[in-house]
């Protein structure tokens, strides 16, 4: 496997351009001829380059160079546009593979992790809803109110506690125009005043709000209760039409 | 006038569970004599007629019995609220891990689960329960009384211990192989 550059025949390929390359000859175990043949075979997938050393042939190349006599450049210009196209198409086919992604033959279920987890919880749910699907009660769509209160309040729902706020509200006064920019009210300084408002005996928000007030008053008095309420601060309960409410005992 | 029939006059007008505590306070008796005279009745509904007295909720509640359904179901013709897979799901989550948010939900599952969520409030079974104290105080679920009521149970302590259906099926399928 020589590297060897002899004077071949003229080639006619020319498939670079117009411009066929110089009889550059090249012997390789899986090749033998000129450079213009083994670039036109490669291009046609006649010959594996991956088995074609391509290291005579660029020796052969340095060799033309430098044998040159009559300088053409085009005919080397051609010659090494060649080679290089052989050059890269082989670092190419050098360079490792990805493996292919493995084909799926059929959709693999996603791991959902509370699949396992709550499997008998569903199962169970599931049963039971359908076990009381068999049962019927007194006025079924009378159950608790759409919005529970997030507290056990005993018979106070939060519809009492709205028509207790409802009813402050119709005592308001309207709303002064105010600039932009005010600072907001704090809910914990509010929270401070209905807290000492409060007392052992129960009294209705009417009784605790004094006049005047706006509505935002009314809201901001209505809120910092139901915070109080949330805290343990305050108590409430339904007497009658009206809702009551009183500073919670102390445990 | 027995206890026995003042107790079922009371659970024949309640329109939800009634407490023993609250039994108790109305017939003007211990919380022990209103369990007693409940056993009785209950007992005396299982012999005869169409009602039956259910613990559920925590709370005592007269119902129809499951035979007169149909018969029921025909003439009240109630709207069939079939609870997706999904909604089961969020629902079962939230029932065990409450107070829980939307992003713990979603964690769980690993989908978005706002639908559910939304879907499951609208029906009653779950709740906005309170505010998490994280950055952005993102809203709590918890179940409802209506879930109790809906899926006939007293408490939540009756749900099932978690993980243990998996265990179970592949201890039946091992069954399964040797039985074969």
């Amino acid at each position: 496997m020589a590297p060897r550059q002899t004077l071949a025949e003229r080639n006619t390929i020319a498939a670079l351009g117009v411009i066929a390359p110089p009889p550059i000859h090249v012997t390789t175990p899986t090749f033998d001829g000129s450079l213009a043949m083994l670039f036109q075979c490669v291009r046609d997938h006649k010959v594996q380059l991956l088995d074609v050393p391509l290291y005579p042939i660029c020796e052969a190349y340095f060799l033309y160079l430098v044998n040159l006599e009559d300088a053409c450049l085009d005919e080397a210009a051609a010659a090494l546009a060649a080679l290089s196209y052989l050059l890269e198409r082989k670092a190419w086919l050098l360079l490792p593979v990805e493996d292919p992604e493995p084909e799926i033959a059929e959709m693999v279920e996603l791991p959902t992790p509370t699949a396992h987890e709550y499997h008998l919880a569903m199962e169970s749910l599931r049963m039971w809803h359908e076990e009381r699907s068999q049962m019927f009660f007194r006025a079924p769509d009378a159950g608790p109110e759409p919005y529970e209160l997030p507290l056990n309040l005993e018979n106070v729902s939060s519809g009492d506690l709205a028509r207790a706020l409802e009813r402050l509200l119709l005592r308001a006064k309207p709303e002064p125009v105010r600039p932009l920019g005010k600072p907001r009210k704090s809910l914990s300084d509010q929270m401070r005043i209905v807290l000492h408002a409060l007392s052992e005996s129960w009294q209705s928000l009417d009784d605790m709000v004094e006049d005047p007030f706006t509505r935002s008053d009314a809201v901001y008095w209505f809120l910092a209760l139901l915070e109080l309420i949330r805290l343990g601060q305050a108590a409430a309960k339904v007497e009658g039409e009206a809702v009551l409410f009183a500073r919670a005992k102390r445990a | 006038m027995s206890l026995t029939d003042q107790l079922e006059a009371l659970l024949f007008v309640a329109d939800q569970p009634a407490p023993a505590k609250s039994l108790a306070s109305a017939l003007g008796v211990t919380e022990g004599q209103v369990e007693q005279a409940i056993e009785v009745l209950e007992a005396r509904l299982e012999e005869r007629g169409s009602l039956r007295l259910t613990k559920l909720a925590g709370g005592y509640q007269l119902c129809t019995k499951p035979e007169y359904a149909v018969l029921v179901a025909n003439f009240l013709k109630p709207q069939r609220q079939r609870l997706s897979k999904s909604l089961l799901e969020v629902l079962a989550i939230v029932a065990y891990k409450q107070p829980i948010t939307m992003a713990e939900i979603e964690a769980v599952r690993g989908v978005q689960s706002d639908y559910s969520v939304r879907a499951l409030v609208e029906r009653r079974l779950i709740l906005d329960v309170g505010r998490k104290k994280v950055p952005g105080r993102p809203v709590l679920y918890g179940t409802s009384q209506e879930f109790l009521h809906q899926f006939k149970l007293n408490d939540l302590k009756e749900l099932p211990a978690l993980g243990v259906a998996g265990a179970e099926d592949d201890q039946s399928a091992t069954l399964a192989l040797f039985e074969d």
